[in-house]
Order: structure tokens, then C-alpha cells, then sequence
């Protein structure tokens, strides 16, 4: 087992020789036109993938309500709801900043390499979430 | 293949174990009535919130301000959705009044316009009135918030007439109702009389090969290229391009014109009906007929006229044909298509081949024994020609691929887009829009079940009618990705393509001789198919999508913005590209429970939106594909989705309008913006060039209204204001005056 797992630890560094960052744009998660009274605002957000470690930061204004946390989940696909990865504190407020890290397994290195790891800030009226935007580093998007 | 059983397996046994089937001895029709619901209204438990006169006051406004959407029984058309009956319960019974109240004032009317807060509130208590509420001494306050299904059943009270004097569909969800004719001021008619100076008659000839400063049907030629040769603007002098005239349009309804052009003059249709001719270098008015109704449809517009000899073809909102005078306007022949009674329209004009008036049909989405076609008129007389019904009955072809429906709850199919045809092959394409209500767990069907001959583009011969073939692009669509737009005829060598793309935003390329694949491409981020094979185009939906249920919501990439909508794209000959409009938005769509009766049916899904991940909140792209290869050349994304159809010209050019009110030109080649300017507000329809006394002239109409194209960036892109008023058609030269 040990060796099985220096072996993994040994792939992944040669899959990620150095760290990786990907910028996105945080928008409002789905909605109807009369939602957007509780759920509004934009964001940015810098995932950068460093071993096993994303280390997360950005910004968020316009918020209807006080910011509570910040969550990385994993879907299928972008634009599809998924599980939670991690969660940490947000700066509070309806503008502010956020800067928190979250330790992925194998697969969900494999998940962020992919496009399917998504930040979603969380606040007082929207708790299944306000604002989420996907970590792709595919060229020219995001 | 075994995956595709063993969802095909799960479906069956899902819908044996939460579908009511009502399957009689003939062995035929299993009925979806719900899943996991009640067909029984529950009786009201709360006190009543609302008053008589609160109730009463909102029937009027809302005959007013929104039956022309939603139809002046409640039971909703196409994006507009059902405000009464068990669709509505279905998507509002758990939410309180306080939403509704807060819904229907924020987002109601589309395009901008307010009401006073009283009037909201009446609205919305006319509405609940509607679905059984019952009145009291306690009005309905911004501020009350009881769950609509603790006041309300879904059935009206039967001594509570919803409309006053409007006509309704029989069997709509407020049977009871006085059926009477609309109250609608009467049509001004000829109220301008004039006559144009010089007209020569179209002939056949003409439309296969229209002179250069003509624009002489919907999208210009029968190939529908949108493409004007002319080359009098070009990448060199668009820099000096300025406003020649303009001329104000009917406000009220959905504005997305394409004027008609010959001669030198201007045939515009506006809206509530109404047909105008200008002179094209000018401005000046001829003519002025209102053919009538005199009703906004706010969902509908009148897209394109149709001309042939001296007589010009105008599609009524209320399902009429009518033919009038080129020189004067006056009316020539009016015959019906179908009833407008029972919900059909027209919000596309017609085409003309070989003296026949082709014309698709609008409004289909409700249960009736009544079923969408196409059908052609003798241009002189009006007379039927044929029909094509694009829904297949039991016993038809296609008749096996509706999961044994009855014949009455086969809807869908409209062709809200004008066809195109190719003289080469003598066949007319048209694009047939996808069954309805949108979701099979909806309407009764199983992901497998096709729903012929929906979401297809058919080839017919346009002397007969007769279906030649028929390709459908998304057997079961689900999603309401609409195939219903532009077919676009292009040589390539010796191959004959036509091109069309959806709101899947799958570019297909088919042979137009017989309807095989040719390639695809798809144009946009898409979540919505695990596989798309390039050699069948057979798409495979994502397992979450086969598996839906009634209330879930589904993710989609796309959403019902599409991909490509009815902003049609253009060919440009010169360098073998076709530029396309498109957008990048997505949404969750859940399914609404629909009762099984005659008048339910409609659309029956709710909708949220959100940024398309990936686009950076770029709504609005442009770009040109090659046509040998569907190889991208170059794109062009903004924040503001692109609202009018693409242009392109001899000189080089691609014009095209957007939301936030500029009217762009680009250089074909690069997609380099040339020239810019802002309009009144939202720059939307279908640009146009043309000469007068020798001139050439680009035209494009500003517009507001419309169903998801509007809605979409109304809710994600809030940012973006523009006025509320605003009709017009504005025309554009270089040089001195």
C-alpha cells in the first residue's frame, strides 16, 4: 500500500510539474427573473492547483445578502450541479474577498484538470448558492 | 446498445409504476395523466386573500396587458405560460402568493413597460381567482404571502367567467367562459390610400434570379443566403456610413421585421397587422393598409412578407392569408388558414414557388383534434392547394413513434419560420419545431419515442405537398432545442448542401437531394448529449435527461435561447463562409404535470437561466464557418446577445444589430468590426440591402419583444437597458445626399 501510494504521488507530480491557475467569472446560479431580488451579484475567483492543494481567491460584489461560505464542488460536466469538495469561510458582506485552500484527491485533480470543479459562494438568502463560475482551462474560455 | 435497453427498460417500468394509464380495450393510448400526483384538485384550506372587485379589476387589466401572450382564457402559448389549470398548479402550488405577486411584477410585461403596483395586485388576484380562489373582505397586499395551494385548486369557480368578451379555445382550463369574440378596436384598413408610381410584376424568373437591388422574399433568394450582391458599401467607405431615414413602427407586440423590397420601395409589416410602402430613398409614405387584427401579440411578430406579380402576401397573427394590391394596398383576396379560435397564428410570413403561396402555421402546442401543417394557395385566388400536416396520426408514416397517444395529443410541429426551396431539385425545406408539451415526461412520451415528424427539416414537393423525405435531427427532443429556423441551400462543386442549425447549436449539413448527413459541427458549449455521432448525426442525452421526472429540474447547455435561434445566418459567397448568429446561455428546465384533456397541453416547463460556463459571461457570438470544412474561421463574443439575422454583401460586409442597440458592420474575411453605431433601442428583425434610384441602402428594424432571446439576457443580463419603446426602421447610406 505505501508503495501504491508513492507510486500515485510520484504520477501526479510528474502530471503537475508545476503549479496550475485558472481564472473565472462568478455569476448568479440559475434563476428566474424574479429570483434575481435574492440572488444577484459577480465575482472572480483564481483556483491554482499546486500537488494535491487548490488554493482558492477572488472577489465578489453585489450580493443581496451577506456572504456565508465558499464551496469548490465537483459535477459531471460544467453547468451541471454537483457534489461538495470542500468549504471554507467567506469575508461576509454583500461585496468582499475570499482566500481558502481545499485538498483534492486523485480524482478530483483529474476533476479540475477536466473543467468539472466549480466555487459557488454561498450567502444569507441564497444558502444552495448565489454565484458560481467553473475552473476551465480550456484555451480561451473562462 | 444494451445501455440504451436498460434505460428504455427503466422508463417502461417508471411509467407502469407512477403513470396513470388509461389504456382501453382498443389496446391503444396509454394516458399520462402525472407522476406521482393527484389529478384531483385538493380543497382550500386558508381564508380567502382577495376581494371580488380586486378579482374583477384584474380580468380587465389582464385583458389588456397580457392575454395577448398568454390567451384570454390563461392557457398560455408557446414561451408564455399557462396561468390557469393544472400546469399552473403544477408550477406554483408549493410557492406562496408573495412570489407569484412578485414574479409576475418584475418580469411582466416583457420588454420593459410597468404597471401601477394595484394593477400587479389585481393581476395576480385575477390569476388565483382564476385557479379557485375565493374571495373575501381581505385584499391581496404586496406583502401576503399563504401558499397558493392552501387558497387555490386550478379549477375556476363556475359562475367566474375568466374573460369578459374574449374568445377561448373549447376545453381550455376555465371552461365556463363566455366564448364571444375578441373586443379588439376594429383594423384602420387602407387608411393611407396611394399608389406606388412604377411597379413591374415579379415573375418566376424574378425570384429564382432576383435583380440586385431587390429583396424580394424572406432571407432574399429561394436559397435563403440573406446575402445582397450589392457593392456600392464596402470594407473601404462603411467608415462613412450614416442614417438616410427613418421611419417610426407600430409600438406594442414583438418587432422583428424583414422589409420587402422592390423597385425602390419599402414593404414593411408592423405589427397588429398592419402592412406599409415607403419609398425606399425617401421614406415617404404610399400606402398604409391594417389588414387587422388590431391586436399586440407579444410573442408573435410578423416576420416577412412574400411578393409575387403585382400582389404582396402578408400571414396574419390570427391564422389569415391575405393578399393585397403591390401599387395600392387595397385587399385582393383574405382566406383563413386555420381557426384562430382554437389558438393558431402566424408569426412568419410565406414563400412563393411556381404560383403557389407556401405557408407554415403557429400556435399548436394545445390539445385538440386539430394538428399543425403547411399548406400552399393559388396566388391568384387564394384557393387551397394542399396541405402537409408535420404531425403523424395513427396509421400515418410515423404514426408509430408517439408511444400509442391519441391522435388529439400530438402537438407540436409548428413552422414558425419561413421555408426556403431549391429550383434545382424543385423541393421546398422547411424546419418543423419540436413536439409539444416539451418534455416526454410531460406529454407522454418515452425518451425513445421519436414524435415524427417534429425537430426534422422536410423536403416537400411544393406542387403537391408530397413529404420527399425528411431528416430529423433530434428524435424525442426534450429540451426544447428548437430545429425549426433557416434552411440554407449552398453548391459546394458538385455537392448540394443545406445547411440549418438549431438552438442545439449543431450546425447540420445534409445532402438537399435526399436528407443524408453530409457533416456537423457543433458551435457552441453543449452539456446536454453524451454523444453526437458525426457520421448519423444520432445524438445520445445525457442519462439524467432520459431519466427525467415531473418538478425535477435538469440542467441545460443551451438553453431555450439556443444555440442559433430564428436570428437567421448568412451566406457569403465570396469566401464560402456562412456566418451565424448565436448565444451562450444555459438554464435548469423542469417538467410541469399536464392533464390529458382537450385545451391543456402547452409548453409546460419552467425555466431558470444562468451565464453558459466558459463564455465569461459573453452571451452574444458571431461566427463564420466554412462551409467545405464547418471548420470555424473566426468568431466575435460580446456581452449582448445578438438580436437581428446576419447580412452579409458584395462589399464584403456582415451588418447585424444586438440588444444593447448598436448595429454593427464587420469584415467578412476577419470578423473585424468596420463601422458601429447605436440605435434607439434594441436593433432586432432582419437587415436588409437594397438600391433605390440607384443607390444602395442598408435597413434594419429596431424591436422589442419575443420569447426566450429576450427573456434569457432579461434574467442574466440586467445590466443591459435599453428603452422601452422604440420601433422603427432605420435605413443607412454613404455619400452625399
Amino acid at each position: 500500500m505505501p508503495f501504491t501510494v508513492l507510486a500515485l504521488g510520484l504520477a501526479l507530480a510528474v502530471a503537475q510539474p508545476s503549479p496550475t491557475t485558472v481564472r473565472a467569472r462568478l455569476s448568479p446560479v440559475p434563476i428566474d427573473i424574479a429570483m434575481a431580488e435574492a440572488i444577484a451579484g459577480l465575482g472572480t475567483v483564481t483556483a491554482t492547483l499546486t500537488s494535491m492543494t487548490l488554493a482558492v481567491e477572488g472577489t465578489y460584489r453585489g450580493l443581496r445578502s451577506p456572504a456565508t461560505s465558499v464551496r469548490v464542488l465537483e459535477s459531471a460536466a460544467p453547468g451541471l450541479r454537483g457534489t461538495l469538495v470542500g468549504e471554507f469561510a467567506s469575508g461576509g458582506g454583500t461585496s468582499g474577498a475570499f482566500k481558502g485552500t481545499v485538498t483534492l484527491t486523485r480524482d478530483q485533480v483529474a476533476a479540475f484538470v477536466k473543467g468539472r470543479l466549480y466555487v459557488q459562494v454561498q450567502s444569507e438568502k441564497a444558502p444552495d448558492g448565489n454565484l458560481w463560475g467553473w475552473l476551465m482551462p480550456a484555451k480561451g474560455r473562462q | 446498445m444494451a445501455r440504451g435497453l436498460s434505460r428504455q427498460a427503466a422508463w417502461t417500468a417508471a411509467a407502469l409504476a407512477g403513470v396513470l394509464v388509461a389504456a382501453g380495450s382498443t389496446g391503444r393510448a396509454p394516458v399520462v395523466a402525472a407522476q406521482g400526483a393527484s389529478t384531483q384538485p385538493a380543497a382550500p384550506t386558508a381564508p380567502p386573500i382577495i376581494t371580488a372587485a380586486q378579482a374583477a379589476a384584474g380580468r380587465d387589466a389582464y385583458q389588456a396587458r397580457c392575454a395577448a401572450c398568454h390567451l384570454p382564457d390563461l392557457g398560455g402559448r408557446n414561451e408564455a405560460s399557462p396561468l390557469a389549470g393544472a400546469s399552473f398548479m403544477s408550477a406554483w402550488r408549493t410557492r406562496s402568493t408573495k412570489e407569484l405577486y412578485d414574479y409576475i411584477r418584475t418580469s411582466m410585461p416583457p420588454g420593459g413597460a410597468t404597471l401601477g403596483a394595484d394593477e400587479y395586485l389585481a393581476i395576480t388576484a385575477f390569476i388565483l381567482r382564476s385557479n379557485g380562489a375565493g374571495t373575501g373582505s381581505s385584499a391581496l397586499a404586496d406583502a401576503t404571502a399563504v401558499p397558493i395551494g392552501s387558497i387555490a385548486t386550478g379549477s375556476a369557480p363556475a359562475a367566474t367567467p375568466t374573460t369578459t368578451s374574449a374568445a377561448r379555445p373549447a376545453g381550455g382550463p376555465a371552461a365556463g367562459a363566455q366564448p364571444a369574440r375578441p373586443t379588439t378596436p376594429p383594423s384602420r384598413g387602407l387608411y393611407v390610400a396611394g399608389e406606388v408610381p412604377r411597379l413591374s410584376p415579379v415573375t418566376d424568373e424574378m425570384l429564382r434570379t432576383p435583380p440586385d437591388g431587390d429583396w424580394l422574399m424572406a432571407r432574399r433568394t429561394y436559397q435563403a443566403w440573406s446575402h445582397s450582391p450589392l457593392a456600392e458599401i464596402t470594407t473601404s467607405n462603411v467608415g462613412s456610413l450614416r442614417l438616410a431615414w427613418v421611419w417610426n413602427m407600430n409600438e406594442g407586440g414583438s418587432n422583428q421585421q424583414m422589409p420587402l423590397v422592390h423597385d425602390g420601395i419599402v414593404y414593411l409589416t408592423n405589427t397588429m397587422n398592419e402592412v406599409q410602402a415607403l419609398d425606399g430613398a425617401t421614406g415617404e409614405l404610399i400606402w398604409a393598409n391594417q389588414v387587422g387584427p388590431n391586436r399586440a401579440v407579444g410573442f408573435g411578430s410578423m416576420r416577412n412578407l412574400a411578393i409575387y406579380k403585382d400582389t404582396i402576401y402578408l400571414a396574419t397573427t390570427d391564422a389569415h392569408l391575405v393578399a393585397l394590391d403591390a401599387r395600392t394596398g387595397r385587399k385582393v383576396w383574405d382566406t383563413t388558414i386555420a381557426d384562430a379560435s382554437k389558438g393558431f397564428s402566424n408569426t412568419s410570413g410565406p414563400i412563393v414557388v411556381k404560383g403557389k403561396v407556401i405557408q407554415g402555421l403557429q400556435g399548436c402546442d394545445r390539445y385538440r383534434e386539430e394538428r399543425c401543417f403547411i399548406s400552399a394557395y393559388d396566388a391568384d385566388t387564394g384557393a387551397l392547394a394542399w396541405k402537409f400536416h408535420t404531425v403523424a396520426h395513427t396509421g400515418e408514416p410515423g404514426g408509430d413513434t408517439w408511444n400509442n397517444l391519441p391522435d388529439m395529443m400530438r402537438q407540436g410541429g409548428e413552422t414558425w419560420i419561413a421555408g426556403s426551396y431549391d429550383p434545382d431539385v424543385d423541393l421546398t425545406f422547411w424546419g418543423v419545431a419540436q413536439a409539444k408539451p416539451w418534455m416526454p415526461v410531460s406529454r407522454g412520451t418515452r425518451p425513445f419515442d421519436a414524435a415524427q415528424h417534429t425537430a426534422s427539416t422536410v423536403a416537400l414537393n411544393p406542387a403537391t405537398g408530397q413529404l420527399v423525405w425528411r431528416f430529423q435531427h433530434l428524435p424525442a427532443e426534450t429540451l426544447d432545442l428548437d430545429e425549426v429556423f433557416e434552411r440554407v441551400s449552398v453548391d459546394i462543386g458538385a455537392q448540394k448542401a443545406l445547411f440549418t442549425i438549431g438552438k442545439s447549436g449543431i450546425l447540420w449539413k445534409l445532402d438537399r437531394k435526399t436528407g443524408a448527413l453530409i457533416d456537423l459541427a457543433e458551435t457552441i458549449f453543449q452539456n446536454v448529449y453524451s454523444d453526437i455521432d458525426r457520421k448519423t448525426g444520432r445524438v445520445t442525452y445525457r442519462a439524467d435527461i432520459l431519466e427525467q421526472k415531473i418538478d425535477q429540474w435538469i440542467p441545460s447547455c443551451p438553453s431555450t435561447e439556443g444555440g442559433h435561434n430564428w436570428q437567421a445566418m448568412t451566406y457569403h459567397p465570396g469566401t464560402q463562409a456562412l456566418v451565424i448568429p448565436l448565444s451562450q446561455s444555459c438554464m435548469e428546465i423542469a417538467a410541469r404535470k399536464v392533464e390529458q384533456k382537450a385545451g391543456e397541453g402547452g409548453t409546460a416547463a419552467g425555466r431558470r437561466f444562468f451565464e453558459m460556463p466558459g463564455s465569461n459571461g459573453n452571451i452574444g457570438k458571431l461566427a463564420a464557418y466554412d462551409v467545405r470544412t464547418l471548420r470555424e474561421l473566426w468568431s466575435v463574443e460580446q456581452r449582448a446577445p445578438f438580436l437581428t439575422a446576419a447580412l452579409s454583401t458584395g462589399g464584403g460586409l456582415v451588418f447585424i444589430g444586438d440588444l444593447d442597440r448598436y448595429f454593427r458592420a464587420f469584415d467578412v474575411k476577419t470578423g473585424k468590426t468596420l463601422w458601429q453605431t447605436r440605435l434607439g433601442t434594441s436593433v432586432q428583425g432582419f437587415p436588409v440591402s437594397f438600391t433605390a434610384n440607384g443607390r444602395q441602402y442598408i435597413a434594419v428594424t429596431t424591436g422589442l419583444g419575443g420569447g426566450s432571446p429576450r427573456q434569457v439576457p432579461r434574467t442574466i443580463a440586467p445590466e443591459i437597458n435599453h428603452p422601452s419603446s422604440g420601433h422603427a426602421l432605420y435605413v443607412f447610406e454613404v455619400g452625399p445626399r
